[in-house]
Parts: C-alpha cells; structure tokens; sequence
C-alpha cells in the first residue's frame, strides 16, 4: 500500500506541476505581454482557466496532506527549515486566488481592475518562482538542521539554502516550465495575431528553460550537488532527459503546422520526462539534510495509517476523477482533443 | 511576546478569520439553492435575480475561505511541527478526506458558476450547486472532526513519550467529533443566516427594493432561525461531554473554583485570577450542576482541584462563554419574531423591525468566534489534552513576532476588501434589478 501512496504522490506533483503550473504560467503570459494583446490575453486565461482553476490548486492539498500523513519526516523538514519560502509562497496564492477572483465579480469594473490585474500577474511569477527555490533548496544539500548544527546562525539555517544560486536557477527554471507550458496551451485556443505572439513567448520561455537549467547543471557541478550528478550517472535518468530535450525538435516542428493538440500531448510528455528524471536516479533517497542523502521512507508512518490513508486516496479519487473529467469536457479542455481524433 | 505568545495569535487571527470565510462560502450556497429552485419551479424573475446575486456573493467567499484554508493547511506545520510530527499520522484521516470532500467541491463550483449557458440541463445545473453545499459541509464535519480530536484524544496507546498502535478511523471518530460538528455547523447556518438576513433588512430598513430584498430575508433567516432553535440542544450535548471529559475547561467556562454539590451557574462576574475569586455575578443555584450531570445535587470538581500549571486562561474562557451563551439565547428570541412575524405580516410594515434585525446581523458570528475561544482556550495549556502542550509543538524557527503582524494585516486587508466589495455588489443589484 505505500507504493500506492507514494504513486498518488508522485502523480498528485505531476498533476500540480501541469494544471497548477499552466494556471501560473497564463499569469506570467499577460506579465510579460504587450499592453496592445494584454486584454486578449486576459481573455484567453479567463476562458481557459476559469472554471478549473480552483479544482487545479487542490492539487497542492493533496500533495500537503499525503506528506505531512505519510512522510512526516519530510514535511517536518520543509515546515521548519523552509518556514519562509513557503510563508512567501502562500503570499502569493493568497495573492493571486483572490486578485483572480475579485477582477471577474467585483460588481463595478473601474480603476481598481488595475490593481487586481496587477496582483494577479505579479503573484503568478512569484508563486511558482519560489515554489521552484524551495524544491532547489531540498535537494540542494545545502540544509543544514538543528539536530546536527544548533548554534548556526539564522542567515545559514533558514535563509541561505533557498536563497542559493541553484536554488533560485531552479525557481526560474520552473517558472520558465510554467510559461512554455501555458503559452504552448493557449495557442491552440486563438486562430488570430495572437498566435505568434504566444509563439514567440513560447520560445522565449523554452530558452529560459534552457538556460536555467543550465546555471543549474554548471553549479551542480561546481557544489557537487549530488541530485542532479546523480543522474548524469544514471541511464534512465539520462535517457529520460534526451527523450525530452529531443522531443522538442518535433515540438517546434508541429507547433508551426497548428497540430495543437499532439502539441500539448508532447508537452505533458515532456514535462513528466523532466520530472521522473531526477526521481529515477534518486529514489528513494529525494532530500538532503545535513549533507546526507534523506529517504522518502524513513520515518513513514505506520502501516494502518499507510492503509488507511490509501484506501481514503483511492475511494477519493473515483469520486474525484469522473467529475473532474466531466468538468475539463464540459468547458472544452479536451474538446480540442477530440475534435482531432475525428 | 514570545515564539509560543506569537505562533498563538497566528493561529488565532489565521482561524478566526477563516471561520467567518469558511461558514459564509459553506452555508450561503444552500441559500442560493433554495433560490435557484424557486426560480427554476415558479420562472419568477426575482429569484432569478437573487440567485445571480448571491452567487457572486458565494464566489468570493469560497474562494476566501479556499486560500486561507490553504494557507491553514499550511500553517499547521509551520507553527506546530511537533504537532504534526506526531498527530499528523494519526488525524491523516479527516484531513485527507476532507482534501476530497474540497476537490468535489471545486468541481461542482466549476460546474456551477461558468454552466449557466452551458449546461443544457436546468435541473443538472440546481443539482451542481446542491453538491457545493454538500461537500462544504462535510469538509466543515470533517475538519472539526480533527479538532475534536485535540480535546478527545484516541485511536492510539501512548507510552513514555511514543504514539504506538495508531488506529486513524478510531482517531477519526474520536468521542468528540459528534457533539462538536453538530454544534459547529448549526453555529454556521444561524451566524450565515442571520447575517445575510441581516443585510437585506438593512436595505429594507432603508426602503430600497423592498419585494426582492423580503424575499432574500426570509429564505436566510428560515435557515438561521431554524439553526439558532435547535442549537441549544447541541449545546447541552457538548457541555456534557466537556464536563465528562475535560472538566477543568468546565470549571474554566464557569469560572467555578471550589469543587461542590449542587453547583451555581454564574450570570456574568468579574474573575480574579490571582485570588481565584469570582466578583459582580448573579448566581443561579444547582443549575451548573444540572446542566452538567442532569442532577441539581451532583458534584461538579473546580479549578482548585486541579493543579495551577494545568489551567486555561479563566477569564478569557468565561467571558467568550458568558458572551457566546447570551448572545445565542437572543438569536433564539429573534428567530421566535421571526416565526411569529410571518403570521403577523404587520410587524413587516414597522420599520423598528427591520433595525432588529440589521442589529441581529453579527451576533452569530460573535458568538460564533467566542464559541471558538472557549474551545480553544479552554484547552490550554494542551494541543493534544493530557497528551502534549502546546508548548511542546511549537516551532523552532525565530521571528513569528513578525509573521504574526504579517498575516494580521493580510487578514484585515482581505476583510476589509471583502467589506468594499460587497457594499459594490449591493449597490449594483439595487440599481439593476427590475424588481420594486
């Protein structure tokens, strides 16, 4: 049953990564854009994520609650020694939820629209930025914990694992994730100018992508952060990774034929490729403290809880499922999708 | 103010106000169902009308309540990790079904705001907002659930300072999570109704739209009148319960020091912590007694029978009591105008009427929040009573005294924009609506 668990884990990341990423990439899309296509720009994020943004963020929730349940030696890790990236990410979904929210139903549209439109687009680059430099700080081997270094100081303890090269160049590398993602999503929904504008954004994240993830090998290298040197040595992993840099040949390629939809299949192949890569040469040993490698199973809890807790995961989840599909159906998410396959 | 004083208020400001949030977001959607039905059953224009209305209303709620309940989710484990450390396992149950009792929520809302035109089926569209009603109350009964469990503590053996044996569904159905849920979701839909009746008395009061706003009136005092008669009943569940299980919070609400046969109940009182005295106070003889063991003789323990270091904060805990106990015996006298007033239909003519009831408007929160206080309150010095202090599970990390005044300002910046734009929302109904 834990492998259960840690699949709804894993596939509650990924799902989050995607849906909840793609919201936060739209954001960073009318950031970044023009004042002429801003306002189309709105609208397509509207269209695109209104009715599922709230169902896209649960997502986190779950992964929240799977840790703190099943992997309390994890989640301990993450609320005490990265209490302010995370404090700093709830600003921004506080931030953003409501600014979303209040520029559709506040009653009067007038200047304060403004302000909403601002707070939206500044916490959707924020939110996934830091999302990122907490992920980067984990894995980094740069947290260090009470247990082992009680007198050090609070700039070393709390602060600089989050705040170091590698783990902003991973905050960026998945806002960057977050932005192609969103971009390549929303071409498929105009027809017009707009297109090559997203096309360009998309490519302009694609080297952002590209170039973080670079910053990110080169100081792995320099630092000897062993996550990522991990997978240099793994052939999975690696291979996993040349699937997904190659798939971008063909990505590019079907983008400027308008096959929208193999598009955003190759996308979300992409991003799992990305996303198992490190998992498969790391696991189960996911987080560094103190220098030494951490697993995921240390400390788990104890098995009536795992059953329990996967049992609850998997009635949850045909509960969920259908109606989540129905919802994605209902407002055309998919309706693309199938249009193609005819 | 220290890292325990600190992470206290955090928490403290963070629930209190996503309670408002989350009730509101919880009980309104059953409001604007019932409205939505009439519309769908009579095709009269004004429910129409009233449903949209509230809908935006319901939206900015929910969402509020979906933020700051995530931001709680969180700030579990930022502030308590002791807690979490050791009861997260243990209470994993409530918490992660309510994660999808949230999610089919978030569902049915996409369902239901965005399906006007889309949806084909009237009926499937009704039945998509009833979900939303449905599965906010079961998160609320199950969240609460989890709290129960801090004061009734089971579903597993604990020995020299290790949890063994955990039974998450023993944990889940822990002996307070009855008793606890009944009184909190009443609480929910006679604080929600009474202050939702309680605007649209006000825009009667001030003769503005007067059919369509009555209409709105009655359907959410319905519900808060009916909530406000039957709670007393819970409430006498949860006191004894309380008195059964933690008679010190007992004694603490009452602020009753000697232990004695045929206790009093005090009417308001004046508490001195330091002598154990009570002064100013109105005392109703072997009622404390009576409404603790059903029995104007039995014995009811007091504070002195208990060792200082295990102590709540006495004042407090008997002031938000005295406050949430009066407060919801005078909803329970509204909700009988209430009643009364739909048979004497002149009462509605009477503009003294309409004042009551936009006065009546916070009480239920009031009482709502002070209800609260005595829960939590009354627990100190425990997280988990008799198992671990609340000082125990606090976090290491410096600097809460600056998070705390961080989180306090987001919370009164939210509430207030909250204020503004449902001042807007009224406005604009009020200019739009076509409905005298």
């Amino acid at each position: 049953m834990s492998w259960i668990v840690l699949a709804f884990l894993g596939v509650a990341t990924f799902l989050y990564a995607i849906l909840g990423g793609a919201d936060y990439g739209v954001g960073v899309l009318e950031l970044l854009s023009g004042k002429a296509s801003r306002e189309k720009t709105k609208a397509h994020a509207y269209r695109v994520i209104g009715p599922v943004w709230e169902a896209n963020h649960v997502w986190l929730i779950i992964v929240a609650v799977i840790l703190w349940v099943a992997f309390p030696v994890y989640f301990n890790a993450v609320m005490i020694y990265l209490h302010f990236p995370i404090t700093l990410i709830l600003l921004g979904i506080i931030g953003r939820g409501v600014a979303f929210v209040f520029r559709h139903y506040d009653a009067v549209k007038d200047g304060s629209q403004q302000f909403y439109d601002r707070l939206f687009r500044w916490s959707s680059i924020w939110t996934p930025f830091f999302l990122g430099a907490t992920f980067g700080a984990l894995v980094s081997g740069e947290m260090i914990t009470l247990d082992s270094q009680p007198d050090a100081t609070f700039y070393a303890m709390y602060i600089a694992p989050w705040t170091s090269v590698f783990s902003l160049a991973t905050g960026a590398f998945f806002t960057g994730l977050c932005g192609f993602n969103a971009a390549v999503f929303l071409i498929g929904e105009t027809s017009d100018d707009q297109q090559l504008r997203y096309r360009i954004k998309a490519r302009s994240f694609n080297l952002i992508i590209v170039f973080s993830g670079l910053v990110v090998l080169v100081v792995s290298l320099l630092n000897e952060v062993t996550f990522i040197l991990n997978m240099l040595t793994s052939p999975a992993s690696l291979a996993a990774i040349f699937l997904a840099t190659l798939l971008l040949y063909p990505l590019w390629q079907q983008l400027g034929k308008g096959h929208q939809v193999r598009v955003r299949f190759m996308v979300v192949i992409q991003m799992f490729l990305i996303m198992t890569a490190p998992v498969l040469a790391n696991f189960p040993e996911l987080v560094t403290l103190d220098g030494e490698a951490v697993s995921i199973l240390d400390g788990i809890a104890p098995d009536a809880v795992i059953q329990t807790l996967g049992w609850a995961l998997l009635v949850g989840s045909v509960l969920i499922l259908p109606g989540l599909y129905h919802l994605l159906k209902s407002f055309g998410m998919i309706k693309s999708l199938e249009k193609d396959a005819l | 103010m220290d890292t325990l004083e600190a992470a206290r208020l955090q928490m403290a400001t963070s629930l209190g106000f996503h309670i408002v949030f989350a009730c509101i977001g919880m009980v309104m959607p059953f409001f604007m169902i019932v409205a939505h039905y009439r519309w769908l059953k009579t095709g009269k224009q004004a429910y129409l009308d009233l449903t949209k209305a509230w809908q935006r209303g319901v939206a900015i709620f929910f969402v509020t309540g979906a933020v700051s309940g995530t931001m709680l989710s969180f700030e579990l484990g930022l502030l308590w990790p002791g807690f979490m450390k050791h009861a997260g396992p243990i209470i994993g149950m409530p918490f992660s079904l309510e994660g999808a009792a949230f999610f089919v929520e978030a569902v049915a809302f996409g369902f239901y705001l965005y399906g006007w035109k889309k949806l084909r089926n009237k009926w499937f569209h009704w039945f998509t907002g009833l979900i939303i009603g449905v599965s906010g109350v079961a998160s609320g009964i199950l969240v609460v659930a989890a709290n129960g469990w801090m004061n009734a503590p089971s579903g597993f053996v604990f020995e020299d300072g290790v949890f063994s044996q955990i039974d998450p569904v023993g944990a889940l159905m822990n002996p307070a999570w009855f008793t606890q849920s009944l009184h909190m979701t009443l609480a929910a839909f006679a604080s929600t109704g009474f202050a939702v009746a309680g605007i649209h008395a006000y825009q009667i009061w001030r003769g503005r739209k007067k059919e369509i706003h009555f209409f709105a009136f009655k359907i959410a005092l319905l519900f808060g009148s009916i909530a406000a008669l039957l709670q007393p009943i819970s409430g006498d569940l949860s006191a004894k319960d309380v008195a059964e299980r933690q008679p010190v919070k007992l004694a603490a609400m009452e602020a009753h020091y000697e232990t004695m046969e045929g206790a009093p109940i005090f009417l308001g009182g004046i508490v001195d912590e330091e002598t154990g005295t009570v002064s100013h106070k109105l005392e109703l003889p072997g009622l404390l007694s009576f409404l603790a063991f059903g029995d104007f003789n039995a014995k009811v323990r007091g504070l002195n029978d208990f060792p200082k270091e295990e102590h709540p904060p006495i004042g407090i805990t008997h002031y938000a009591f005295q406050v949430m106990v009066g407060l919801g015996s005078l909803m329970m006298l509204a909700a009988l105008i209430y009643f009364w007033s739909l048979k004497k239909t002149k009462l509605h003519d009477k503009k003294f009427f309409w004042l009551f009831f936009t006065l009546m408007a916070p009480a239920g929160f009031l009482a709502l929040e002070a209800g609260w206080t005595v829960t939590e309150v009354g627990r100190q010095p425990w997280i988990i009573h008799g198992i671990m202090r609340t000082s125990e599970a606090v976090t290491p990390v410096p600097g809460i005294q600056v998070t705390f005044f961080m989180y306090l300002a987001i919370y009164v910046v939210l509430a207030t924009a909250i204020w503004w734009l449902m001042q807007r929302q009224i406005r604009v109904f009020n200019q739009e609506t076509t409905i005298s």
